[in-house]
């Protein structure tokens, strides 16, 4: 039985709705309206009741080259834009085989690429850094994306998996019937129908990178390769004291542009989530 | 025109428990030019085999010659890849490029070809002329009625002048209505292009109609190859004989005493007497058990005094226009006869089924049981 409610409970809903929508928004908001207002702040240690407004954190650490900002959003972007590329080119013809040509312990070995994935960082950490010296790698680029690709792998291959496998297989076979080879077939026909796919995979994979600290902070030491979480991480001030006007300026320049391509693209960034997730 | 021909070609799976033939040594002549359909309820091998001619699937042993040229042999341990073969064909689903147009579609086979561009679009258009579809070229497949993307895909497959034509159930996605125009259609164009041609189908009237020669399959295995009258008129076995025809063919259980001339069949308490040439397999003696096929259509309503009419009782029927399929039981059997239009049967009605000894079949095989 149902008992239709009165209008009056029905305004009370919508109240107690949009009470609830509210705390929920604050509460997720408000570290990022922190961030915002120390960096505009002139007094950044003492938020208060006198609030100035300043952009002068923002010049300082755009100018400043002590503090090497801007070489740090260089690392990180080429780092990134590579790992994620190289990474999704792999990825590509892994799925691709894996979705269209059956061998003997398929499963196993999807399996263990996935099971890779659960691998804590923290575990690899100490032998990666003993790898990447070894190999005179510390402090480069290289020894920032080869671990990179290694570490989002295992996540792009399987949401290229579940873009792959919805992709019908009779359209390889035509290809192949109209005299396609199965590498042209990948670049003719797979590709540009999987390329939304390819796409958030492209991004997710960047975004992934951008975001990375631990790795970076073992296997960096100064601004040749230094990316932005750990370069933020480490600013400190002429008298060891923590500037965070500075701080905070560098972390929403470097917010923004993520913030900006997931609201842009988050239709994507969802439905590659959502497919890794429930696999194909 | 080329002859296309299968000598005992095998193909197993293997499952995790067990392995599973899918085709178990198959033969077959298509000749230059013919219309060939291999027919079979799902399962049976037919579409395996298809895709054996065309090079999608790897049979285990065997031999597959296209005229002189080999296509696949696993005594000289040669396959040729699809793009090799030049063979052409058409998929279930239409299989069109969604990302291309139709003119694209259609010029997809001839530019991997490195054909040149003036010749390509000179095709492409003879193409859309030939299939009605010229004013769709610049349209994507998803903007396409489904009768559209039928012959996008029969153009595709025609344009580029294949030696063998394939198709896999290619009706089988369009309504009624259109499958039956379409069928005509592809029937007129075989005839005309004259392409050798293997067409895939479990519809028989799409076999019946479309074959020059039509080969039935079960289990991975043919039963019999003929025209669609000899299948008909002379199936090998009660299989055949209840997948061809609608409806299919009565059969009921006998046991029979069969000697050189005649065969005499024990049907509850009635005998029956057929010619020995009307028993399978031929040259079948002695005292067996087996079944007896009548086509609904050799069933005649008749009155209660007719010598050796059958009373039966009337569970259902259909109306299907110019005639009138009724559905009776008769000591137990069920059984299906063709009336004209103008029977109007009442279900529990007792009526009197009337038959001539010429249209009986007797099929001796105990594994036998008929759906």
């Amino acid at each position: 039985m149902f008992v239709l409610s009165t209008a009056g409970e029905r305004r009370l809903q919508r109240l107690l709705y949009a009470a609830g929508f509210c705390g929920a928004l604050f509460f997720l908001l408000a570290p990022v309206i922190f961030m915002l207002l120390t960096a505009l702040s002139q007094r950044p240690d003492f938020l208060g009741n006198n609030y100035v407004m300043t952009t002068r954190h923002f010049r300082e650490i755009l100018t400043t080259p002590s503090l090497h900002f801007v070489r740090y959003c260089i690392n990180s972007l080429a780092i990134s834009i590579a790992s994620a590329g190289i990474t999704t080119i792999i990825a590509s013809g892994g799925a691709y085989v894996a979705t269209r040509f059956p061998f003997k312990g398929r499963t196993a070995v999807l399996l263990m690429i996935l099971s890779l994935s659960m691998f804590p960082q923290i575990c690899i950490a100490g032998y990666l850094y003993r790898i990447i010296a070894a190999a005179g790698m510390v402090n480069t680029w290289l020894g920032l994306i080869l671990p990179y690709i290694a570490w989002i792998m295992p996540l792009t291959f399987w949401i290229l998996i579940s873009y792959f496998s919805q992709i019908p297989q009779e359209l390889d076979r035509a290809a192949f019937i109209d005299g396609c080879s199965p590498l042209r077939t990948l670049v003719t026909i797979v590709f540009p129908l999987a390329a939304p796919g390819l796409f958030s995979t492209l991004l997710l994979a960047f975004i992934f990178t951008f975001n990375e600290f631990m790795f970076a902070l073992i296997l960096t030491n100064d601004h040749a390769a230094r990316t932005v979480p750990v370069g933020i991480a480490l600013f400190q001030g002429l008298h060891g004291e923590l500037p965070w006007g500075v701080i905070m300026a560098a972390s929403v320049i470097t917010t923004l542009p993520v913030i900006l391509m997931a609201l842009l693209f988050q239709r994507h960034i969802m439905q590659g989530l959502t497919r890794g997730a429930i696999k194909g | 025109m080329k002859r296309l021909t299968v000598t005992d070609i095998s193909k197993s799976y293997r499952l995790t428990d067990r392995t599973v033939a899918a085709l178990a040594g198959v033969s077959l002549t298509v000749e230059p030019e013919e219309f060939f359909i291999l027919l079979g309820p799902s399962g049976c091998g037919k579409s395996t085999l298809l895709n054996s001619i065309a090079g999608l699937e790897l049979p285990d042993s065997g031999e597959i010659r296209l005229d002189s040229k080999v296509l696949f042999s696993a005594a000289e341990r040669r396959v040729l890849s699809p793009r090799e073969r030049n063979i052409a064909m058409v998929f279930q689903s239409y299989a069109l490029y969604p990302h291309m147009t139709v003119a694209q579609n259609i010029a997809f086979p001839l530019k991997i070809r490195r054909i040149d561009k003036v010749e390509i679009r000179r095709r492409v258009e003879a193409g859309a002329t030939m299939l009605q579809i010229g004013n769709v070229l610049a349209a994507k497949p998803a903007e396409l009625s489904g009768g559209q993307r039928q012959r996008v895909a029969i153009a595709r497959a025609l344009v580029r002048e294949p030696e063998l034509f394939l198709l896999d159930e290619p009706l089988s996605n369009l309504d009624a209505q259109l499958r039956s125009v379409t069928r005509n259609h592809l029937k007129v164009l075989q005839n005309r292009l004259g392409i050798t041609t293997v067409y895939v189908t479990h519809d028989q009237v799409e076999a019946m109609t479309l074959g020059d020669r039509i080969a039935v399959m079960r289990n991975g295995k043919i039963e019999q190859i003929g025209t669609p009258d000899e299948l008909c008129q002379q199936p090998v076995n009660a299989f055949v004989a209840s997948f061809i025809g609608t409806p299919p063919m009565n059969l009921l259980p006998v046991t029979a005493e069969i000697d050189d001339r005649s065969a005499r069949l024990h049907v509850a308490d009635r005998v029956v007497t057929c010619s020995s040439g009307n028993v399978r397999p031929l040259g079948t003696q002695g005292s067996r058990r087996g079944y007896l096929g009548i086509r609904p259509e050799h069933l005649h309503l008749c009155t209660a005094d007719y010598p050796d009419s059958l009373a039966a009782t009337v569970t259902g029927y259909e109306r299907i226009g110019r005639e009138t399929i009724v559905f009776a039981t008769w000591e137990g059997n069920v059984i299906t006869l063709i009336a004209d239009a103008t029977t109007h049967p009442s279900v529990g009605e007792k009526i009197y089924i009337s038959f001539s000894a010429e249209s009986l079949f007797c099929f001796i095989d105990d594994a036998i049981s008929p759906e």
